[in-house]
């Protein structure tokens, strides 16, 4: 099987798919293949890793106690 | 399908804190999130029969949820409706990234000036830049960022095509790298120089902490 060739502007239009896991194996293989080759776009790619992963950080905390009590006091009266 | 009472509860309390943390994204208010989720528990006991596999239960509440929001949304006529979920914008934020601001190709440093600006952003600036995101926006980022459901479940949840996800979603961090940026530049970060003028910037640490109310949090 013959791995397409893809320039920077193919990959960077998928990056996100990429790094959202959203691609076919052969698609992924074809992106890390450009990635490492070229600098450019495996630096853009290290950066909005970092950047999903930072807003990910965001992520809801616990849950209030209240809320907690409130929903199980529900639960239990189905 | 039947679902049982202790599955129904158990699903439940496993989502709570997912559920809790759209809902306070959704509503910006701790206490309309609490009755979101509520009314969102309660919608989904009695539309029970209405899930098709126990694999769907996240998806399935989700958009339980995102039904239960937008139906408040609408009940309450003195609050304009022009922020609906549905609404796709269009905008000139698809393909910002603060990565075209300040990456500076010669640099071989081992923090270089974009990997910096990300690590010196606060949480404080994460959620106020969040919190400014058009509705339809924010919720696809906490959605997949914060949440991390798929692209299928997100279309699932908010009704609309995966492609619509895949755009919105990219249009949506676009737009938030945007207000962080502009954030930063109201602090005095510039954009990229030949000479590397931003690389000190955004190299130095706490480029965007060095205000007055921020002394404490960590990042």
């Amino acid at each position: 099987m013959t791995r397409p060739t893809l320039d920077c502007e193919q990959v960077i239009a998928q990056i996100f798919d990429y790094l959202d896991h959203e691609l076919d194996a052969e698609r992924v293989d074809a992106i890390e293949h450009h990635l490492h080759q070229c600098k450019s776009c495996f630096s853009r790619k290290e950066f909005e890793q970092r950047m999903l992963a930072k807003v990910g950080e965001l992520r809801q905390e616990a849950v209030p106690d209240a809320l907690n009590e409130r929903i199980r006091g529900l639960l239990k009266r189905y | 399908m039947a679902v049982s009472r202790e599955f129904f509860e158990c699903q439940v309390l496993d989502l709570l804190g997912c559920l809790h943390g759209v809902a306070r994204r959704l509503t910006c208010h701790d206490a309309d999130a609490e009755d979101l989720v509520a009314e969102t528990v309660e919608r989904a006991w009695r539309a029970r029969d209405t899930l098709h596999s126990e694999e769907a239960f996240r998806s399935w509440i989700f958009r339980i949820l995102n039904n239960t929001f937008i139906s408040e949304r609408r009940r309450q006529a003195a609050r304009p409706q022009t922020a609906s979920l549905d609404c796709e914008e269009e905008d000139d934020e698809d393909g910002f990234s603060i990565f075209e601001q300040l990456h500076q190709p010669f640099l071989l440093w081992f923090s270089t000036p974009e990997q910096a600006f990300v690590d010196g952003l606060l949480r404080a600036d994460l959620e106020r830049a969040l919190a400014r995101l058009p509705e339809a926006h924010r919720v696809i980022v906490v959605l997949s960022d914060l949440e991390e459901l798929s692209y299928a479940e997100i279309a699932e949840m908010l009704g609309i095509p995966i492609g619509t996800v895949r755009s919105r979603l990219a249009r949506a961090r676009g737009k938030l790298q945007k207000i962080l940026w502009q954030q930063a530049r109201a602090y005095g970060l510039k954009a990229a120089q030949p000479g590397g003028d931003a690389g000190e910037h955004a190299q130095r640490p706490g480029a965007l902490q060095a205000r007055p109310n921020d002394h404490g949090e960590g990042s």
